[in-house]
């Protein structure tokens, strides 16, 4: 639905004047005039109002009883008062009750010093006791998950965490349970609480009744600070607060922003940080010393990889996803500039595997158009919003949490266009299924059908899906994941334009990149068939991720620049990478955690920043430009990646000019014409968005030149799901949340690393006679992997799920479109 | 003295099936209301006065006019939790005449423009629920619910829910979450039910004893209906009284006589013979009154101006012979383990008097105590989410204020009791040096 209309009225609050707008509820209104109203259980972001603490009780003039500001909606001519002596007297009486049962153990408690219920004390109750009853106990802590420890004694039940499990992240785990004061928040069954986004829970906490378990008596607030920055473990890139002691990054708080999370985090992005400081860091160069790596000295390492300007012409380079856009344009530059190869791709697991090719430059600049470009608040507030594609809980978690807002309080219609089911399709409308790889296919089908070049014979469900984009209101967000391929981006210049996105402001698409700055570093150049902000290049285009490996395995490419990437690890087809880094003469790699192939094949290994060291830029899918800033100092002997970068380039023949990170970021604003005049201070905490900038018009729609491939025949779902013979089962892959080296070295989150399942459909599992949770084998041409069996419903019958990114039994094994499964 | 239109063949054997209560005149006022237009209907449910029975006393008429006109799903609840202590009145009506009821809630749901209707039954009541599901089937079968019922274009459907126990889900809200199959919370007010009640839809919710009475004042007319009564207490109520008198059941009265006809006329007076100490007017969420009392006119306004309440028409007598201190304990247990939990002071406010007066008991406390106390029910009143937390302040706060004499003699005299037990046990003990276990090895 579209963003409601705002209208400012005028009330009086203590006797001032004051100006809001109508509908705000009263304690906000108040807050916006500098009146401070105390609250524990009213959270905005939780949705509704609940009302049960109390605390936030005033007296509005015609209304006899004292009435909850924090549910007040204001009104036009109101009269507030919230220091009367009825008003005191409520206040101190909440507050004396809120303690008749709270242990107050402040001195040992972590939230202590940075408690609302402490605060709340000290400003508004009385400042005595006159409670001597013995106070209610509880078995303290229990573990309410590995991450979340819960002290029920501290508890005051003010809602807030089971809202969030049952109205936010609709996991629907954390209940209350038993009544009056002996009431408690438990799940299930004393079920373990495990979900995604279960860190909310934690900061929503305004007592220190849940706390991290990482981060229980690590650090008191007194001895702490706070730097801000952005999580760059996925595209969502939350604005994030390290909490910093002695220079360690001691827990992650959100930093709430409307435009990008809304205040949430994910889990990993939550508890990730320990990767920091872990011993697994690398943190100095090394060196492959007769066939083993072995730490050395800055300048031997530079040297070594300067070494690279021997291969010129031959060289890959491969960017990882956390590459920071300075540190993207520098690494083109030192392919294209010094090393004469444009051999360089960023988009890593995008266009390979099933998906087929990967999206054009031409077809990416015009999806880019600023005008298409939908803001992350748009999803919220649309007519309809369509995954296609793409699973928002794996590639962009909190764009998940923002979809289900969208459905559950503003009435967004979801529609979903995958080959595999999404963690959102009990919010969906409407739902479509394609075969793995299929989605181009689905999405040229789905063109056809909304622009009307096909009449009549598209399948119900495509026709169902038109319809609701065409007729269910003018404001649609597509979704897409760069896995749709240059087909299925073909389709949506189609399908944007038929649905004319262009000409509303809350309509558009949102690309989910596979690295978390896929966007910025597409923007930056470092892909290899355009410069910076989508330019042409000056000769041909270069290779991507898998024909780099192919050359390298031939000897084509004699020499691989990997930044903060493993292809081993994280790209496909691992047996063809393991030959083409064995090839390679020299292996160049810029990592934090040495994964295998690394550890088996690099020359040189440089120690690389986490995001809480760097200083740079990213892009956020939906073009915001949001700055990383250095929280914590470099470890060890780390160095900053654009240091290094300009520093290898230089050796090999490059002078960059780059001396400061402001150095970096100056060129990139100037190579990139929809970034001009931006300045640091204009991106500040909040980031800005470069296509509402007016320097956007830079960037203009053009025609594309490619078409995606021959129009589909038949109807947009061949080839036939059933057709694989034998049994033989279409394989489809994803990357689920938690398979990354973050998570396996990060002690919280090593219980979530995920072994490998086979998602498959019930008939299939019939079928085959495997049951949910079966163990199986997985093979393909005499690859075998292990997997446990996951019977899902969505599944469409013949189609099978791996997951990618794994450390073993990973989906990256395996190459080819079928896979063959039997019981172990 | 005692005026009898619900109860005029309640004690007819086999009213509750739908053969006796036909015969008896049953379901001709639904087929004279639906001959009559909604807003006739609904008209006549005004003018009659009707206040709700089952404890708040709201106009059911005005009730019925805030629902909002529009094509909608719109729905209507009885109440028939009825769990308030001392109130027992709903269940003889469900038990006896439970098409009486059922013709009330199609009447009503009529006038509303309703077509889903729900009868929400306290899970205690199992013989009743068993008889108003044959009720409900048999008034189906006989086309009084169901689809254009007599002929008219008037639908609907009536489905019973049991509730599983808890006093919180007989506040209208509560309910609604209850029969929604959530948690029974009581939810913030506005909205009100009228406007966004079940499952987000315009909902009228009355009382089981108010929904009966609709039947009879289509039958009568408004007018005749109003003019039985007071000007603001029209009608009749039924009275369910226990404790402390002879004859405790079910009565109905015409509201406005006094209430010495009720505990001493009607009931009989305490079999001891004694004088009344004190009495509940209407269950045990109202402050207390006392034998001085007894001649106030039972309606809802003098009992209001008398600093108490007309409330569910429960009276629970107590005679010279009781102590106020029991009662208050019985009282306090209750509310405290009914508190739902979700709201600071009623959840935190019960369960700290409770312990209280439990220190009372124990000979713990001083007579300064019952000014915390006293101070406790003042910070519960009027901080609430729903009424239960007043439900406990209002009665507790007119006990002290009404009783402190006695329950200070009292706390004193638990303290002497508890001293001499402490003095006893002491005497019990050998000095500490011919304890041998203590010996240092």
């Amino acid at each position: 639905m579209p963003r409601p209309e705002r209208k400012t009225i005028q009330l009086t609050i203590d006797g001032r004047e004051v100006q809001a707008i109508e509908g705000t509820m009263l304690v906000d209104a108040a807050k916006q005039a500098d009146v401070e109203i105390p609250y524990f259980c009213y959270e905005p972001k939780l949705g509704n109002p609940v009302g049960a603490c109390r605390m936030c009780l005033v007296e509005i003039e015609g209304i006899p009883k004292l009435q909850t500001s924090c549910s007040t909606p204001v009104k036009d001519g109101m009269v507030v008062h919230t220091r009367t002596e009825r008003v005191r007297h409520a206040q101190n009486a909440v507050v004396e009750f809120l303690l008749v049962n709270h242990p107050l153990d402040c001195p040992v408690c972590d939230k202590g010093g940075e408690c609302p219920l402490q605060d709340i004390t000290f400003g508004w109750g009385l400042g005595h006791s006159r409670v001597i009853e013995p106070k209610r106990h509880f078995v303290k802590p229990l573990a309410l998950s590995p991450l979340v420890a819960i002290d029920r004694e501290r508890c005051i039940l003010c809602y807030r965490c089971v809202r969030f499990s049952q109205e936010i992240s609709e996991d629907y785990q954390l209940i209350f349970t038993e009544r009056g004061s002996h009431a408690f928040v438990a799940t299930h069954d004393g079920h373990p609480y495990v979900a995604p986004f279960s860190g909310n829970i934690v900061e929503l906490c305004p007592v220190g009744a849940l706390t991290a378990q990482p981060y229980r008596f690590r650090a008191r607030p007194w001895d702490i600070e706070g730097g801000a920055g952005v999580c760059t473990l996925c595209p969502s890139q939350c604005n994030v607060t390290f909490t910093v002691r002695d220079e360690k990054v001691m827990r992650v708080l959100a930093r709430d922003n409307e435009g990008v999370d809304d205040g949430w985090l994910c889990d990993k992005g939550r508890f990730a940080y320990q990767a920091i400081h872990v011993d697994e860091r690398i943190t100095r160069p090394l060196v492959r010393d007769a066939g083993v790596l072995r730490p050395t000295s800055w300048e031997r390492a530079l040297e070594a990889a300067a070494g690279l300007a021997r291969h010129r012409g031959r060289v890959g380079t491969i960017v990882g996803g956390q590459a920071s856009n300075e540190e993207g344009l520098l690494l083109a530059r030192l392919s294209r500039e010094a090393l004469g190869s444009s051999d360089i791709d960023s988009r890593g697991m995008a266009g390979s595997g099933e998906a087929g090719a990967p999206i054009p430059a031409d077809l990416a600049r015009v999806l880019a158009a600023p005008a298409l470009q939908a803001s992350v608040p748009d999803i919220e507030f649309a007519h309809t919003v369509l995954l296609l594609g793409c699973d928002p809980r794996d590639d962009a978690p909190i764009l998940d949490l923002r979809i289900r807002k969208g459905v559950r309080r503003h009435g967004v219609r979801l529609a979903i266009a995958t080959a595999r089911p999404t963690a959102l399709e009990a919010n969906a409308k409407l739902g479509v299924r394609c075969e793995p790889g299929g989605e181009g296919r689905l999405a040229a089908a789905l063109a056809q059908a909304i622009d009307g070049t096909v009449d009549a014979g598209a399948p119900a469900e495509i026709a169902e899906l038109a319809q609701l984009l065409r007729d269910g209101g003018e404001d649609v967000v597509i979704l897409y994941g760069e896995r749709i391929g240059a087909e299925g981006a073909a389709a949506l210049v189609r399908i944007a334009r038929a649905l004319r996105l262009a000409e509303r402001d809350g309509a558009g698409l949102i690309c989910l990149p596979a690295g978390a700055n896929g966007r910025g570093l597409r923007e930056a150049g470092a892909v290899p068939d355009a410069g910076p902000g989508h330019g042409e290049l000056d000769g041909p285009a270069g290779r991507g991720c898998a024909e780099i490996a192919e050359a390298a395995a031939t000897g084509e490419i004699t020499a691989l620049h990997l930044f903060g990437t493993d292809p081993v690890r994280e790209l496909p087809d691992r047996a063809l990478w393991r030959r083409a880094m064995r090839s390679a003469a020299l292996v160049v790699a810029h990592a934090s955690v040495l994964t295998e192939g690394l550890a088996e094949h690099a020359t040189v290994v440089f120690p690389a920043e986490s995001h809480a060291e760097k200083d740079g830029t990213v892009v956020h899918p939906d073009g915001r430009l949001q700055r990383l800033r250095i929280a914590i100092a470099h470890p060890g002997e780390v160095r900053p990646g654009w240091a290094v970068l300009a520093e290898l380039a230089r050796r090999c023949g490059l002078e960059t000019g780059v001396r400061h990170a402001v150095d970096a970021f100056e060129q990139l604003v100037a190579a990139v014409p929809v970034y001009e005049g931006l300045t640091l201070e204009e991106i500040g905490g909040g980031g800005v968005r470069w296509p509402e900038r007016p320097q956007a018009s830079a960037l203009a729609p053009g025609e594309p030149t490619t078409t995606g491939g021959e129009a589909p025949s038949g109807d947009g779902r061949a080839p036939d799901a059933a057709a694989a013979s034998n049994g033989a089962l279409r394989l489809g892959t994803y990357r689920p949340l938690w398979a990354a080296p973050e998570c396996e070295i990060s002690p919280s989150l090593k219980f979530l690393v995920p072994r490998q399942r086979l998602e498959l459909s019930p008939a299939d599992a019939r079928r085959l006679g495997i049951d949910d949770g079966a163990e199986v084998v997985v093979a393909q041409n005499g690859t075998r992997l292990n997997a446990t069996a996951v019977v899902r419903t969505g599944v469409q019958e013949g189609s099978a799920f791996l997951a990618q990114g794994l450390a073993a039994d990973s989906a990256n094994e395996l190459t080819e479109p079928t896979i063959e499964v039997s019981a172990r | 003295m005692s005026r009898k239109i619900l109860f005029e063949d309640i004690d007819e054997p086999g009213l509750n099936t739908l053969s006796v209560y036909e015969r008896r005149g049953g379901y001709q006022s639904l087929r004279k209301a639906l001959g009559m237009s909604r807003a006739e209907v609904l008209d006549q449910i005004k003018q009659s006065g009707i206040r709700g029975r089952g404890g708040a006393g709201f106009r059911m008429g005005l009730k019925v006019s805030f629902l909002p006109e529009g094509t909608m799903a719109k729905y209507l609840v009885c109440n028939a939790d009825e769990s308030e202590p001392g109130t027992f009145k709903d269940r003889e009506l469900m038990q006896k005449s439970p098409h009486m009821l059922i013709e009330g809630i199609a009447i009503s749901a009529y006038a509303g423009g309703i077509d889903r209707a729900f009868i929400f039954i306290r899970g205690e009541y199992q013989h009743q629920a068993e008889i108003l599901d044959a009720a409900i089937a048999e008034a189906r079968a006989a086309g009084y619910i169901g689809e254009r019922i007599l002929g008219s274009d008037f639908s609907f459907s009536l489905v019973l829910h049991r509730g599983a126990g808890a006093y919180i889900c007989g506040e209208e809200t509560g309910l609604l979450d209850a029969l929604e199959g959530k948690r029974g919370n009581p939810r913030l007010k506005p909205p009100f039910p009228a406007i966004e009640g079940l499952y987000a839809g315009p909902t009228l919710i009355n009382n089981v004893e108010t929904l009966s009475t609709v039947p009879h004042i289509i039958r009568m007319g408004a007018a005749e209906y109003a003019s039985i009564g007071t000007e603001t207490s029209t009608g009749t109520k039924l009275i369910s009284i226990s404790g402390d008198v002879k004859r405790p059941g079910n009565y109905e009265i015409e509201l406005g006589i006094p209430s010495r006809e009720i505990i001493y006329g009607l009931a009989g007076g305490p079999p001891s013979g004694l004088p009344v100490k004190f009495w509940f007017p209407g269950g045990s969420s109202s402050p207390v009154l006392t034998g001085e009392d007894l001649d106030l006119a039972y309606d809802f306004d003098t009992l209001a101006k008398a600093g108490s309440m007309l409330g569910s028409g429960a009276i629970i007598v107590a005679d010279e012979s009781r102590r106020v201190l029991d009662t208050m304990l019985k009282l306090v247990k209750f509310y405290a383990h009914e508190s739902c939990g979700k709201c600071v002071p009623c959840r935190e406010g019960t369960n700290w008097t409770h312990k209280m007066v439990q220190r009372i008991f124990a000979g713990e406390a001083t007579p300064m105590d019952l000014d915390i106390m006293g101070s406790v029910q003042e910070q519960i009143m009027g901080n609430c989410l729903c009424v239960l937390g007043d439900a406990m302040a209002m009665p507790v706060s007119s006990m002290i204020r009404k009783f402190r004499p006695e329950l200070e003699a009292d706390i004193e005299a638990a303290r002497e009791r508890a001293a001499a037990r402490d003095l006893a046990a002491a005497a019990e003990l050998r000095p500490l040096a011919e304890t041998e276990s203590l010996a240092v090895h």
